[in-house]
């Protein structure tokens, strides 16, 4: 029965195709040349598909009216969104694309881009999107979404990850946050920060200084954010010389340890997953958190008041926390580089190539979702800084309860926002990704773990490297 | 009388070449259309540098830069190491709880069975949280405290390369038998009463009915939880994926993993179907020494 | 008489011999049940995100607002329940039908290329999934264009090789002599199935029905893949939505896990009988 309904919607469809291409060449001879194209291409009916995550935790329920809003902005287009959990997304999405037939859109880190370049799946819009959408746009997130020449769809946001702090914490181990979070901290100011923060029992520790979340494939994150701050912020030099073969590589893999070793992170470290570290912040059981996201603080503000409540409802033996953002520590006196995650809605084209109309609309519902209103309620349910103009104008209206010293904060690392590396060809890309999960990755666990030394790490990701990039492709110093 | 004195031996009924065909039609069809061609699709693709807009095809590649990875063979013998180390002993307790359920009432026998089924209808997500829990590193994780109890320091689990792949199989040990269970119970509940009548007869002792009449008339069975035991291990995946990453160091990256990284993480799809392939035809031949070993004398 | 002494007159040995095993039993009970007792008592917590998750074996407060929250969380939930139903009832029957035609021909017809075929079989069950999935993808998607629809569910589970071996394997067992003398009784083939192996694999039909019924009900990612509404979506596909963006809200999805629980525990004890000592072979020939 399905089926049918199907192949008479195809037919239904394939009338009202053939009927708006007669109505095309009728009017066609009756309206001036100039303009007439695009009014009827304009009108044609259309249906773009997105895949969707749950970008904020209210986000997936808003997709109905989404649909309703796209479809009053724009009669004849339908978008249709497919909702998917952050997790299983990039399996369903690989798959697409593999089998050629992706969605029109799909949110995705913008580290993805390359990955799908290579398969040959993504659309480049740069032709497509008017000048008045590309201004819209900060252009520090717009260049994450570019590769090469092409822009891929356009950012939905920029996220700093940065550290959270306990401000009780804090301020019992003597440091002066507000003026951290001015000028930032070295890494040896941090180490010795986070030595007084740790508190014993007898010879148990009771709270640590610093808890990272480094269990499985988050160790990745916790390298690539020390790493920024150790004049690597990518993996490649400007002169696409691979960089993680640099000194300076090897001094963060000490230092990795020696915070370990001090005794102000656990040693255990290299199976404390988010979850867990979260609960060790609310806790009490560390000072300093990492990664920290924005709107940690709204989760640690929520819980207070759970606590206030008195109903048994708060994370079990959690204490009232505020939450206060802090820089990563930098390295061997190189300049404070924020890490950032920019996230958006990216376009897929299928085995087919697109026609110009169908293209065009693409680029509508992606700006639709990434810009004015949309973009300004998600982000604002993020706590996440707005990088579009008409985002800002939207959200004036929206009340937002935060701490200010942090939103200041916030913005002072979005300001040092690690640029963008369109220049990165899409196959030394892909060989540098492979580098990570298969040499980095397993090197680094072990690492924390204790189980090698620096030295032994850093030789091997050496050779590696050498291997992969030949010996004039990494950097020598 | 010959028929009695060889009871197990089975002969099949001549002449019915056309049922045979009639019977596996449907199954055929299924298998032809989502499997077989599917199947036939990877083999094609194994030799191809795949790309959904035009695959180029590169001869045997695919299947040489997999040999000269020296990952691909440490994954390989990860994934023997704990082929060898969840699959016996996953079928000897099973085979041990089903026995022990078997002498039981009714009630009893379906309480058990329920019981031990139950994990397989919580969901993954549920199990691997409670394992996350249980194998927490901290002094308060359930498995440490069970340590400390001892006096033995705590342990890093998952984190440490030591102990990762045995955390791995100790879940495997205690967590679903239900399966094989149930499986194992009813080919117990199958065994025709007349075999332990004669034994009785003879005296013959709960040892004797056990290695005579049991073992010998669970064989196909055993036979199957083997062999099926064996291609899940080979295909594992998810428990590293979910509960280590494959690491550290990758000390838990099982081929499964490795093949859905490369063709999903890197789209190497051609690589990870030539991969797959390898690892079919492993698992191939050891099926095939399991069949010659325990079928012998049994019908397969 | 059975693999156990009977201990006719020493009623105080058996009830010491059963005492133990239960002992036995009710330790390793404990290890495997734990999970589920988790999941339930955790589904009466607060709908909290995960990273604010304390575990504790002693659930601090009673509420169902998780399972409020379940229900109002979308307005398919329901849908969605019933979705898996039919789905796994449809490939259970089939699979139970046709798996054991397949199982009985492959294990007792004699005709050529059977033990060829039968290998081909296996071997296409020894290739992961991971790489049939994408072919098989664009099989249902780009060649049979149905995506979305229950055929795309169904179709490709009717029949599954595990199922095959598993009959097979078991009818093995049933003494050839049997059958001959229905056939010297007049009896064609398809009514030797019908009449004596369906009853006498009872016990492993129930068995496969379970065991298909329970994969089709858990499988979360073909149908992840081949559906693109919410009202197409299977339970563990609409579970798998409250799994956000950072966090998780862990105590709602233990509720989903536990309700979609639920009916495999009514279908286990429903099909209890047929697990029941009773139909084997010697009672049939008596």
């Amino acid at each position: 029965m399905k089926r049918n309904m199907r192949v008479l919607a195809s037919i239904l469809a394939l009338t009202l195709a053939l009927s708006s291409l007669t109505a095309c060449g009728s009017s066609n001879n009756e309206a001036k040349p100039s303009d007439s194209g695009s009014n009827v291409s304009a009108d044609a009916k259309d249906t773009i598909t997105a895949l969707l995550p749950p970008v904020s935790g209210k986000f997936q329920d808003k997709f109905k009216q989404l649909e309703k809003e796209f479809n009053e902005l724009y009669p004849n287009l339908t978008l249709n969104i497919e909702p998917a959990s952050w997790e299983d997304m990039t399996q369903k999405l690989d798959t697409q694309v593999n089998a050629g037939s992706p969605p029109d859109i799909a949110f995705i880190p913008s580290g993805g881009i390359p990955k799908y370049i290579q398969q040959g799946m993504l659309l480049d819009i740069t032709d497509t999107a008017t000048p008045e959408m590309v201004a819209d746009y900060d252009k520090v997130p717009l260049e994450y979404m570019k590769n090469g020449n092409g822009l891929y769809g356009f950012p939905a946001y920029m996220e700093v990850h940065a550290l959270g702090g306990n401000k009780q914490f804090l301020e019992e181990a003597g440091i002066d946050w507000k003026k951290v979070q001015k000028d930032g901290w070295t890494i040896d100011e941090f180490r010795e920060a986070i030595k007084k923060g740790v508190v014993k029992e007898g010879d148990k520790t009771s709270r640590y200084g610093f808890v990272f979340a480094t269990a499985g494939v988050a160790s990745k994150d916790y390298l690539n954010i020390l790493l920024k701050n150790a004049g690597m912020p990518a993996q490649f030099n400007t002169d696409l010389k691979y960089a993680y073969t640099s000194k300076n590589f090897l001094e963060v893999l000490k230092d990795i340890r020696a915070l370990i070793d001090d005794g102000s992170m656990p040693k255990e470290l290299s199976s404390v997953d988010a979850g867990k570290r979260w609960n060790m912040f609310l806790t009490g059981q560390t000072m300093i958190t990492g990664k920290g996201l924005a709107t940690f603080e709204n989760n640690a503000n929520e819980n207070n008041e759970k606590i206030k409540a008195k109903d048994g409802s708060e994370v079990k033996g959690s204490i009232p926390v505020d939450y206060i953002v802090l820089p990563v520590p930098t390295f061997l006196g190189e300049k404070q580089q924020a890490s950032v995650a920019v996230d958006g809605y990216v376009t897929f084209r299928g085995t087919k190539e697109p026609t110009a109309e169908h293209k065009a609309n693409v680029v509508k519902a992606a700006y639709f979702l990434a810009s004015g209103n949309v973009a300004a309620t998600t982000n604002n349910d993020l706590f996440a800084a707005h990088i579009t103009e008409s985002g800002r104008k939207a959200a004036e209206t929206m009340p937002l309860n935060r701490n200010e010293d942090n939103k200041a904060a916030v913005e002072t690392l979005l300001q040092q926002a690690t640029p963008a590396r369109p220049d990165i060809p899409t196959d030394l890309g892909a060989k540098a990704i492979k580098m990570e999960d298969e040499v980095i990755v397993p090197k680094l666990q072990a690492l924390i773990a204790g189980e090698i030394t620096p030295e032994a790490m850093y030789e091997t990701v050496k050779s590696a490297a050498v291997k992969a990039f030949g010996e004039d492709g990494v950097v020598k110093e | 009388m010959t028929q009695l004195a060889k009871p197990l031996k089975k002969r099949r009924i001549k002449g019915d070449g056309g049922w045979g065909y009639a019977f596996i039609a449907v199954a055929l069809v299924v298998f032809a259309v989502f499997t077989a061609y599917p199947v036939v699709s990877a083999f094609i693709i194994s030799f191809q540098d795949y790309k959904p807009l035009g695959s180029t095809f590169v001869g045997f590649d695919n299947y040489i830069d997999s040999f000269k990875d020296s990952l691909f063979w440490k994954s390989l013998v990860n994934t023997v190491v704990y082929t060898i180390l969840t699959v016996p002993v996953a079928l000897i307790i099973s085979f041990g709880v089903a026995i022990l359920i078997l002498p039981l009432n009714k009630k009893l026998q379906t309480t058990f069975k329920a019981i031990y089924y139950l994990p397989a209808v919580a969901s993954g997500v549920a199990l691997s949280v409670v394992w996350l829990w249980i194998f927490d590193p901290m002094p308060t994780g359930i498995l440490n405290q069970v340590l400390g109890f001892f006096g033995i320091n705590n342990q890093n689990w998952l984190g440490s390369s030591s102990t990762s792949m045995f955390s791995l199989v100790l879940m495997s040990w205690l967590s679903s038998h239900g399966t094989s269970i149930i499986i194992y119970l009813a080919a117990l509940l199958g065994i025709d009463d007349s075999y332990y009548e004669a034994a009785e007869l003879d005296g013959a002792s709960f040892i004797k009915k056990m290695w005579y009449i049991v073992i010998p008339c669970l064989k196909p069975t055993t036979l199957f939880l083997l062999v099926t035991g064996v291609i899940g291990s080979f295909q594992v995946f998810q428990n590293a994926y979910l509960m280590t990453g494959g690491g550290p160091d990758n000390a838990t990256t099982m081929v499964g993993l490795l093949i859905f990284n490369n063709a999903f993480k890197y789209f190497e799809f051609g690589k990870a179907a030539a991969q797959s392939l390898v690892l079919a035809l492993i698992i191939g031949v050891i099926s095939l020494v399991q069949f010659k070993f325990w079928g012998k004398d049994v019908e397969y | 008489m059975s693999l156990y002494n009977d201990h006719t007159g020493h009623v105080a040995a058996k009830y010491i011999r059963n005492a133990v095993i239960i002992i036995i039993l009710l330790l390793f009970a404990l290890a495997t049940i734990f999970p589920i007792y988790f999941m339930i008592i955790s589904s009466f917590g607060d709908p909290v995100e995960a990273g604010a998750m304390s575990y504790s074996l002693i659930p601090t407060k009673i509420s169902l607002d998780s399972y409020k929250f379940f229900f109002e969380y979308s307005e398919y939930s329901l849908r969605w329940l019933l979705n898996s139903l039919f789905v796994a009832s449809v490939v259970t029957v089939s699979n139970v039908f046709f798996a054991s035609m397949a199982g009985y021909a492959f294990s007792k017809i004699r005709f050529k290329g059977r033990t060829a075929l039968f290998t081909l079989l296996l071997i296409a069950m020894m290739i992961p999934y991971q790489v049939t999935q994408v072919p098989l993808y664009i099989l249902i998607v780009n060649i049979f264009q149905i995506q979305n629809t229950y055929s795309a569910l169904i179709l490709p589970g009717l029949v599954t090789v595990y199922n095959i071996f598993l009959a097979k394997q078991f009818m093995s067992s049933i003494p050839t002599e049997v059958l001959e003398c229905a056939k010297i009784e007049g009896c064609n083939q398809f009514q030797v199935y019908f009449r004596i192996i369906l009853p006498l694999s009872k016990t492993v039909l129930a068995v496969m029905a379970i065991l298909t019924f329970m994969d089709s009900w858990n499988t979360f990612f073909w149908p992840f893949l081949v559906t693109n509404t919410m009202d197409m979506q299977t339970i563990q596909v609409g579970l798998k939505n409250f799994r956000f963006a950072n966090t998780t809200y862990f105590a709602p999805m233990m509720a989903g896990a536990t309700i979609s629980a639920l009916p495999m525990f009514i279908l286990f004890f429903s099909l209890q009988k047929y697990f029941l000592k009773g139909v084997t072979v010697g009672a049939v020939k008596g």
